[in-house]
């Protein structure tokens, strides 16, 4: 599979290390010489240096032979040029484009149905925002993934020091809580994955990842010791673009925001378009202002500035004046591991975001969804089972399903299943599919048709 | 660093060249000669050797190899490759002493081509054929081979690729490196095919089709013979091979375009046009030095002179006629040659034609700049402009390989070696020609060079193939700073 990815930043440098580690043919364009040899030093991709709404850079780089095309350079101008442009040499080729601007939000739709060159719209902004709100349901999760329109959630939680789990066999954990246990699918500890068996013993400190349906989720959670409470206040440091679409949000929801920023004019523009919500002008790492707010008070803190370390301190400068839920902004991806480690668990990232996004439009086979979680180490995908596909039809125990992947859920119309060795997957079934990154290019096999229908 | 990576990968490369020592093995079951022994024992030896590094050096999981980590193993590995591939040769019974082995086994990897052996065809056809296998394998570059057929180099192919195929401009054909690797590979094989074919045409037997081709592609110059392709003595045999020559002085890319269906791909390319342009030139000079004083017929001085032109520009170094018999002026002209080189991303050795082409450029923008100071100018290559890096690193390349010529002569000259074949050899080594000047001309060989001196050409011959900066950059202190 070919792909073409126009611009070399954050987003388009991970995808690309993404792919490539997966063995797909990827070309990177970007008209930044140092940009480019950035990417051709550490990826084994082919790299072209152009303007990627240039027909004859996007010519050079085979756009006829791509079958997907990703433009997500920091210019939505150029994105959407290049979609154009593309169209034009290559009808074929699926085009996803990423759009930051926020006045093309009403739009998103009417490109997606009436632009014939653009595929998927890629928003950054809209998917952080959707995630802070998903975080800020589940107390304590690290990760939260809605799959099958939201029926199923895919959660990811820290094991407290006292949660009564600690030290527990999965095997063991309806004896002990009398309660049926969720689908856990993966466990990390030391920075290791593990896909546990029942005889694995949890300990405190353990990242777990389970799969559960959202009626359920109360319980599930209380089985691992959180409490679900609802939240009233939240408190949102930046007011760029995230935290006012955050705050519009939180407003339909009747939470009562307060909002922090930095620059007067801003400030004045927030107040403008927002109604409910408390604008602040002042510096978030301001000790005074934020006692002055009552942050002990608050639910959640957010902090959405675009300067990532102010994000970091101004995040363990609230934990530590008595907030109880952070959820922290960070962009440059080599800081997201070294986040836990300081104590900061819940963690977005636009960029992070984005990749996730694009994912579910570069697998192979009925894909609907795909997430890649713990630092790109692993991956859950929701798909659809085709007639023709081999996991169809037979006990999931005597499908050949790929070392360290899982079939974690079943969506049968309107019933979810958690599966057994037993379970029968259906002709159009949804599955979720757990998978460490090396059992990917396997899944895709299986999920794809079989080759003898063609 | 990872020391134990290193040796691991290289144990693993050394365990490769053991196996392709099965092909002269065959040829030297099928002739029954005396290869049979020396080979199957190299084959042990080297094998044997493989494996215990491989063992004792288990891979932990890694998945990056750094910038510094392909280099090292780039040139180490080429080190200890020459070193292997040495063993048929000094336990057969034609080299007496390791040295020239081993100076015979790098002269084929690095296709050289200079040779210690006085009666080659004395030689048993096994090892003949080994010594010009290995130019082949050397040629389009053994690691880059194994990039493309073995799976174990992963994503670190491509550090490798680079060390080993260093280029002014990188370009790859295909999105993944191993792809790239592949592609070449198979443009160079099946331009190799060809040349057998067409050899076995004229009326060649299959054994020495195959060892010229063997040793056109990659611009090596071994011959079966001890007169050289003069031995044919055949307008259709020099024909074929100048054409090839310059085939695999041109840059494989260029073929691979070719073979998609571009032919004009070589016209359009301004590096080629250099290349091919220069050649034609040199060509009309010596054919009208030579003519008169030399040879009689026009004709004649231009089948020599454009052959010998070819051999040492695309630095195969084959001889059709012994050149030392020539005026001076051709000879010098054959002397300067052997820095010129081919083109960038072909077999051939020398200094490389776009990096000419950069200086001559740079000089020109130098000298427009004196007489317009306010004028921006940029050096271009085919209408593209070239980077400033780019430039300042084929200035730094040309100062290093001059200054390494320099000092490698002083060196071999300090020997008591003559001036000429001081200076001769080892342009011929670092530029990967063969054939000389003086004691090491075309006609004579590399025995009698002092025995020190044969280590200083060895090593010239690796700084050469390697592109000088891999192999240099292992004597630089800070390479080894933690």
């Amino acid at each position: 599979m070919k792909v073409i990815i126009v611009g070399a930043g954050e987003v388009g440098f991970h995808i690309a290390s993404h792919l490539a580690r997966e063995n797909k043919n990827v070309v990177v364009i970007d008209k930044d010489p140092a940009a480019i040899r950035r990417v051709s030093d550490n990826i084994d991709v082919q790299v072209v240096i152009g303007s990627g709404s240039s027909p004859v850079v996007l010519k050079e780089a085979g756009i006829k032979e791509a079958e997907i095309l990703l433009a997500v350079t920091d210019s939505d101008d150029t994105n959407l040029g290049a979609c154009l442009v593309s169209n034009l040499i290559s009808p074929a080729t699926k085009k996803l484009c990423r759009i930051r601007y926020a006045d093309y939000d009403e739009y998103h739709e009417a490109l997606r149905e009436n632009a014939p060159h653009i595929d998927t719209i890629i928003n950054p902004e809209i998917e952080v925002v959707k995630k802070i709100f998903r975080l800020m349901s589940v107390p304590g999760a690290v990760e939260v993934n809605d799959f099958a329109d939201g029926r199923v959630v895919f959660i990811g939680i820290y094991l407290d020091e006292f949660a009564k789990l600690s030290g527990v066999r999965l095997s063991d954990i309806y004896a002990k809580t009398g309660k049926q246990s969720p689908l856990i699918a993966a466990v990390v500890r030391d920075e290791e994955l593990i896909i546990p068996r029942g005889n694995h013993k949890l300990k405190a400190g353990d990242l777990i990842y389970f799969i559960s349906e959202k009626e359920k989720l109360i319980e599930s959670l209380s089985i691992f010791d959180k409490n679900v409470e609802p939240i009233g206040r939240v408190m949102i440091v930046g007011g760029g673009s995230i935290g006012f679409r955050l705050a519009s949000l939180l407003e339909k929801n009747s939470i009562s925001t307060k909002i922090i920023e930095k620059n007067p004019d801003r400030c004045t523009e927030l107040a403008e378009k927002l109604n409910k919500a408390v604008v602040l002008h002042g510096d978030g790492s301001d000790q005074e202002l934020l006692r002055e707010e009552n942050i002990q008070d608050m639910d959640v803190v957010v902090t959405l500035t675009n300067d990532e370390e102010t994000n970091i301190l101004t995040s363990l400068l609230a934990k530590r004046m008595g907030a109880s839920k952070v959820i922290t902004k960070v962009s440059k991806f080599s800081y997201i591991p070294l986040i836990s480690m300081i104590g900061l668990e819940q963690v977005v990232s636009p960029r992070l975001s984005a990749i996730n996004t694009i994912l579910q439009h570069i697998r192979v086979g009925k894909v609907l969804a795909a997430k890649s979680i713990i630092d790109e180490q692993a991956e859950v995908m929701e798909a659809v089972a085709l007639e023709t596909s081999e996991i169809v039809g037979k006990p999931i125990r005597e499908i050949s399903i790929p070392k360290g992947a899982l079939v974690t859920g079943i969506m049968r119309k309107d019933t979810v299943i958690i599966p057994t060795g037993e379970s029968v997957i259906e002709p159009n079934d949804r599955i979720i599919i757990f998978a460490k990154k090396q059992a990917i290019p396997e899944i895709e096999k299986i999920l794809a048709v079989k080759l003898e229908f063609f | 660093m990872r020391w134990s990576f290193i040796l691991n990968i290289i144990g693993m490369l050394i365990i490769f060249l053991g196996i392709c020592m099965i092909f002269p093995l065959f040829f030297g079951l099928y002739f029954k000669d005396q290869s049979i022994i020396p080979l199957a024992q190299s084959m042990g030896i080297t094998i044997g050797s493989g494996l215990s590094l491989v063992i004792c050096f288990r891979r932990t999981k890694v998945e990056h190899i750094s910038h510094r980590e392909g280099m090292a193993i780039v040139a180490i590995g080429w080190t200890a490759i020459g070193f292997f591939g040495a063993f048929p040769f000094y336990l057969g019974p034609e080299f007496s002493t390791f040295v020239d082995a081993f100076f015979e086994s790098v002269s084929g990897f690095t296709t050289t081509g200079s040779s210690i052996l006085t009666n080659i065809e004395a030689v048993s056809k096994g090892l003949l054929f080994w010594r010009s296998f290995i130019q082949w394998l050397g040629g389009m570059g053994i690691i880059v081979l194994s990039v493309a057929i073995l799976p174990f180099l992963g994503v670190g192919g491509m550090q490798l690729y680079k060390a080993e195929v260093p280029s002014p401009v990188p370009d790859k054909l295909k999105p993944r490196i191993r792809d790239t690797a592949t592609v070449l590979w198979k443009v160079y094989a099946l331009i190799t095919l060809a040349q057998v074919f067409l050899l076995m045409m004229g009326g060649m037997d299959f054994y020495d089709a195959l060892n010229h081709a063997f040793t056109t592609m990659p611009t090596g110059g071994f011959s079966t013979k001890n007169t050289s392709v003069a031995h044919f003595d055949s307008v259709y045999f020099d024909t074929v091979i100048i054409i090839f020559m310059l085939l695999a002085g041109i840059n494989f890319s260029l073929h691979y375009q070719f073979l998609r269906g571009k032919p004009l791909a070589f016209w359009r390319d301004s590096e080629c046009r250099f290349f091919l342009g220069s050649v034609l030139i040199l060509i009309v000079i010596v054919t009208f030095n030579i003519y008169g004083t030399v040879y009689e017929t026009i004709g004649q001085a231009f089948r020599y002179g454009a052959f010998q032109v070819v051999s040492i520009v695309t630095t195969t170094g084959y001889a059709s006629a012994d050149y030392e018999l020539w005026p001076s002026m051709s000879q010098l002209i054959l002397l300067l040659c052997m820095f010129l080189g081919a083109s960038a991303g072909s077999t051939g050795g020398g200094m490389k034609c776009l990096r000419v082409m950069l200086a001559l450029k740079y000089c020109y923008k130098e000298l427009f700049s004196l007489i317009h100071p306010r004028a921006v100018k940029h050096i271009k290559i085919g209408g593209v402009p070239v980077h400033e890096d780019v430039i300042r690193s084929v200035l730094g390349f040309m100062g290093l390989y001059v200054g390494l010529f320099a000092f490698s002569s002083v060196l071999i000259a300090s020997m008591g070696v003559d001036l000429v074949t001081s200076v001769a050899s080892v342009a011929a080594t670092i530029g990967n020609i063969g054939p000389g000047l003086g004691m090491v001309g075309p006609t004579d060989n590399f025995a009698q060079m002092p025995y020190l001196g044969k280590w200083v050409l060895i090593w010239c011959m690796l700084l050469g193939r390697l592109e000088i900066y891999t192999v240099i950059i292992l004597f630089v202190p800070e390479f080894w700073r933690k």
